[in-house]
């Protein structure tokens, strides 16, 4: 019944039930395979503190519709931000343009889905905490930051806050609402020393309150860790360049599996047979003992969803059991088409982008080893701790990441830190030269942003401490 | 939400929707304000393996606004960007920036929209003239032709070619309108149509893909699909049988399409707020000789090719050539009014405005001088090297200019390429990496808005084996 959209919903449908019931039903062809309606409102507000000053306060407000319809291995997509009648009755017909024949669908008619569990509040955070005491706060750890060293020349503070309200309207009629926020604080430093300048920064966020994330001690801690970090790298040296072990640290480490194997596993590279993992479900592709797992359904997770933007429930998916490659990553198209179950990971940055499969958290479950015996193992290598961003090729398996904190170590034991250096290996061979796993299990701090076909989500990964006996580093000392 | 009569999606309705927002915001409180609207209408279309994959439309319109407040101790502001653009939805936005605003932190030096070096009425009137407005002059149906003519010839270039990621066929119109509150109204129009193509040779763990793209202001500018083809399908070939190559001290040739990153490593660098701020390597090499003498490079705002000619920039000021590298040696900083202001300059034209957000700064056609040499001619001069076809990565340090990425391309040996490789990294300090450029290639392409020859560098570290 289209009038119970209203009623149910949690916030209100900005499009009458009747319009969007009356859109649904033209711009299904038939043979129609999926389709539906993604309607968006967001809000979202920053503020920026540099030079000791919150100079710039700024805030954004969208609202759109998005419509789709899939037939086969086609799709067609098409957007406004327009509600009146016409123009969204022309965004629909514009979706169906991938249809070649006329007619129409059986009827549809709307009922609200059963709901799954909230991960999350479905409150605005940017109403929870007043914009002047956010802006107290940012002059705070401002002052915290030069108070720590004297060295620190600037520092660069931000706190933002996003909420989205969605309502997904399926083909087969069910409506799926979610409202989902999200909160990040971010911190940077620049260090200047004889003449020498280096910089370092720490972030933390998620899908909570404002209050949660600078009312505690977790602001502090930020500050004290992005100066920490500026002042190491002063005393840098440069990294080595070669072929080597490496030891890498717990939580955003996690980064080496969402570039080398997460991408790799994502449904539409799998079935387009592009991607290096294309023929390897059920084959070895890590070292006995790996267990790499996509969860979206951890609670208040950067990463997380209640459900993803196809209206799918967040799971567990698990990637890599015990070494073996046993799961992809599936949005309903190709979850379709691969004649598998979709996992939930249909995700759009908005409601002006196709839904493509993407990671949610992607982790790697711990194992037994002593996190100390595992770096006292590094005969002559590097131990990174803390990395800036990757990228790969999926269909070479080639991938990137770069240290934003690593050392030098001879005889197990740390001899100086190392200058920010990118690390490349192949994602089908670098789980197989794993040879240790850490008991340390850590998720990231909450500052993870993915980008793929022009669009940005926001994600999560972990990982306890390994070992990986080859690793190519890229330094400049030979 | 009733429609808004004020909002046709063009220049003459983005125009209306930018000088109500400044007339809301004053009447709002504001004693300054300057204000953008934005409409994007777009059609793509992708192929794969001979059938339509998708197709997509887009239709969309976003206003932005900056508004000053005064206060004892200066003045503040505040930005907010809404796709609301009803009577009541920008009045809405006004009151929001405004209340921002006041809450902000006073900045001595702030610098509202008032009195900008704005082009006068005959600038304009000859700007319009030789820039004539026009759509990018493709249709849904030949776009599609056109993607699937251009996927079609790369997937028969060769038998090696196994697999493909399709071809991707775009164009679209922007209109954008920016109005301040000193009575400063312009406003343009740009399209553009683009055509990418990606292919995918071998098999397994072998596979190599590579990819050809190209973006014009109308579809007359495109390049030939099948030429594009060509480009894709051969580069994926040759990449076929990539491996590493051994450590240590290599000539590292770009090629064009990865030399871009050279020039957007330079321009991050000379960001005249990130020279206030100290973020960055080049903080005191202004006036200096940071590369060898042969090296020129232009920042051109109207250019006969240039995907982003500018009359003015996003705080309305006029736009002018500027060379940013003469003979070596650079000029200065690029500049918004706020960072002139600070660094005792005057403002370059280089202020770059999104809908929401501060000013910030970014060039716009950037042209590095082509050389004597064609790229033959560098690989033969070359010993030891590689060529560098295809970067990944993101380790650049724009503080300190430490430089590490990984790269992909062909082994030099004795001024002959020997073969593909692939899973190296290649590093340096980017400021011993400008100096130690060799040879700057005469072989100068575009890839959107920049234009840029093959660029050698002597004295890189490559890791590998």
């Amino acid at each position: 019944m289209p009038s119970q959209i209203s009623e149910n919903a949690s916030n209100a449908l900005p499009v009458a039930p009747e319009t969007l019931h009356d859109m649904l039903n033209r711009m299904l062809p038939p043979g129609a395979d999926d389709g539906d309606l993604y309607i968006e409102q967001s809000s979202s507000e920053s503020l920026s503190l540099e030079e000791g000053r919150v100079k710039h306060i700024s805030a954004s407000t969208h609202k759109g519709l998005g419509a789709r319809v899939i037939k086969g291995e086609a799709a067609g997509h098409a957007y406004t931000d327009r509600f009146e009648q016409a123009s969204l009755m022309e965004a629909a017909m514009a979706a169906r343009a991938i249809a070649s024949s006329g007619g129409k669908q059986d009827p549809v008619a709307i009922h609200d889905s059963r709901p799954a569990p909230l991960l999350y509040q479905a409150s605005n955070p940017a109403l929870q905490v007043p914009l002047a005491d956010r802006k107290i706060l940012l002059e705070r750890l401002d002052a915290l930051a030069r108070s720590i060293d004297p060295r620190v020349k600037q520092v660069f503070a931000s706190v933002s806050s996003s909420f989205s309200d969605i309502h997904i309207i399926r083909m087969d009629g069910a409506h799926i609402h979610d409202a989902r926020p999200l909160v990040r604080l971010n911190i940077s430093v620049v260090v200047e020393e004889n003449g020498k300048r280096e910089t370092g920064g720490a972030g933390g966020g998620g899908r909570f309150s404002l209050s949660r994330m600078l009312d505690g001690d977790e602001a502090e801690r930020l500050v004290r860790e992005a100066v920490r970090l500026a002042v190491l790298n002063l005393d840098a040296k440069a990294a080595p360049a070669g072929s080597m072990p490496v030891v890498l640290g717990p939580g955003w480490p996690g980064i080496l599996l969402h570039e080398a194997i997460g991408h790799g596993l994502e449904g539409d590279f799998n079935r387009k047979g592009t991607s290096v993992f294309s023929e390897k479900m059920g084959k070895r592709v890590a070292a006995r003992g790996i267990t790499v797992v996509d969860d979206g359904s951890i609670a208040e997770r950067r990463g997380s969803l209640t459900v993803d933007d196809e209206g799918t429930q967040s799971q567990r998916t698990v990637l890599i059991e015990d070494g073996i490659l046993t799961g992809y990553l599936l949005d309903r198209q190709n979850a379709r088409l691969m004649g598998m179950t979709p996992t939930g990971n249909g995700r759009r940055e908005s409601y002006a982008h196709p839904v493509l499969p993407r990671m949610t958290n992607t982790f790697m479950m711990a194992g037994s080893d002593a996190p100390d015996d595992i770096l006292t193992s590094l005969k002559r290598g590097i131990y990174a701790v803390n990395f800036g961003g990757g990228q790969v090729d999926i269909t070479s398996g080639k991938f990137v990441f770069t240290t934003s904190e690593a050392y030098y170590v001879e005889n197990g034991k740390i001899q100086y830190p190392v200058k920010g250096a990118t690390l490349i290996g192949s994602g089908h061979e670098v789980l197989q030269k794993v040879s240790m796993i850490g008991n340390d299990l850590q998720l990231d701090p909450g500052v993870g942003t993915c980008g793929k076909g022009g669009q940005s989500v926001p994600v999560g990964v972990g990982l306890p401490t390994i070992r990986i006996d080859e690793l190519t580093v890229g330094g400049t000392q030979t | 939400m009733k429609p808004s009569a004020l909002s046709p999606r063009n220049k003459e309705g983005m125009s209306e929707l930018s000088r109500h927002l400044v007339k809301a915001a004053v009447k709002a409180g504001a004693m300054h304000a300057d204000a953008l609207a934005v409409a994007d209408t777009g059609n793509s279309i992708s192929v794969r393996n001979g059938c339509v994959e998708s197709v997509e439309r887009e239709d969309g319109c976003g206003i932005g606004l900056r508004a000053f407040v005064k206060t004892a101790n200066g003045l503040a502001f505040a930005s907010a960007s809404s796709s609301n653009v009803s009577q009541a939805g920008l009045a809405a936005l006004a009151e929001q920036v405004v209340s921002m605003a006041r809450i902000s932190e006073p900045d001595p030096d702030a610098v509202p929209p008032v009195g900008a070096d704005h082009p006068d009425a005959a600038a304009i009137a000859s700007w319009q003239k030789r820039h004539p407005e026009r759509e990018a002059g493709w249709t849904l149906a030949d776009a599609r032709q056109g993607a699937l003519a251009c996927e079609e010839t790369a997937r028969s270039f060769s038998p090696e070619i196994t697999n493909s990621e399709g071809a991707d066929a775009a164009f679209g119109t922007t209109h954008v309108a920016y109005a301040s509150s000193d009575g400063f109204a312009a406003d343009y129009a740009k399209s553009s149509a683009s055509l990418s193509v990606s292919v995918i040779a071998g098999t397994g763990e072998g596979m190599q893909r590579d990819y050809a793209w190209h973006r014009a202001l109308h579809v007359s500018g495109l390049r030939d699909a099948e030429d594009l083809a060509r480009e894709a399908a051969s580069r994926a070939v040759s990449r076929l049988g990539s491996k590493a190559m051994q450590s240590g001290k290599a000539t590292v040739l770009f090629e064009p399409r990865t030399a871009t990153s050279l020039l957007g490593h330079l321009i991050g660098a000379i960001n005249g707020r990130a020279v206030l701020q100290k973020r960055t390597f080049l903080a005191e090499s202004s006036g200096q000789n940071i590369f060898p003498d042969f090296v020129s490079i232009h920042d051109d705002p109207d250019h006969a090719d240039g995907m982003a000619n500018r009359l003015f920039d996003g705080e309305g000021t006029r736009c002018a050539r500027r060379t940013i590298v003469d003979a070596g040696q650079l000029t200065g900083f690029m500049t918004d009014r706020y960072a002139a202001g600070r660094l005792k300059t005057r403002a370059t034209g280089h202020a770059r405005r999104g809908l929401t957000g501060d000013t910030s700064i970014g060039p716009s056609n950037l042209i590095w001088q082509a050389g004597s040499l064609d790229q033959q001619a560098i690989i033969e001069s070359i010993s030891h090297g590689l060529l560098v076809t295809e970067l990944i990565g993101f380790g650049v340090n724009g503080v300190t200019g430490d430089y590490s990425r990984g790269a992909g391309g062909f082994l030099i040996e004795n001024g002959k390429i020997v073969r593909p490789v692939q899973g190296i990294t290649i590093a340096g300090n980017l400021k011993d990496m400008f100096a130690g450029i060799a040879h700057v290639g005469s072989d100068m392409t575009w890839f959107g808005s920049s234009a840029v020859p093959s660029i050698a560098i002597e004295g890189m570290t490559v890791a590998g084996e």
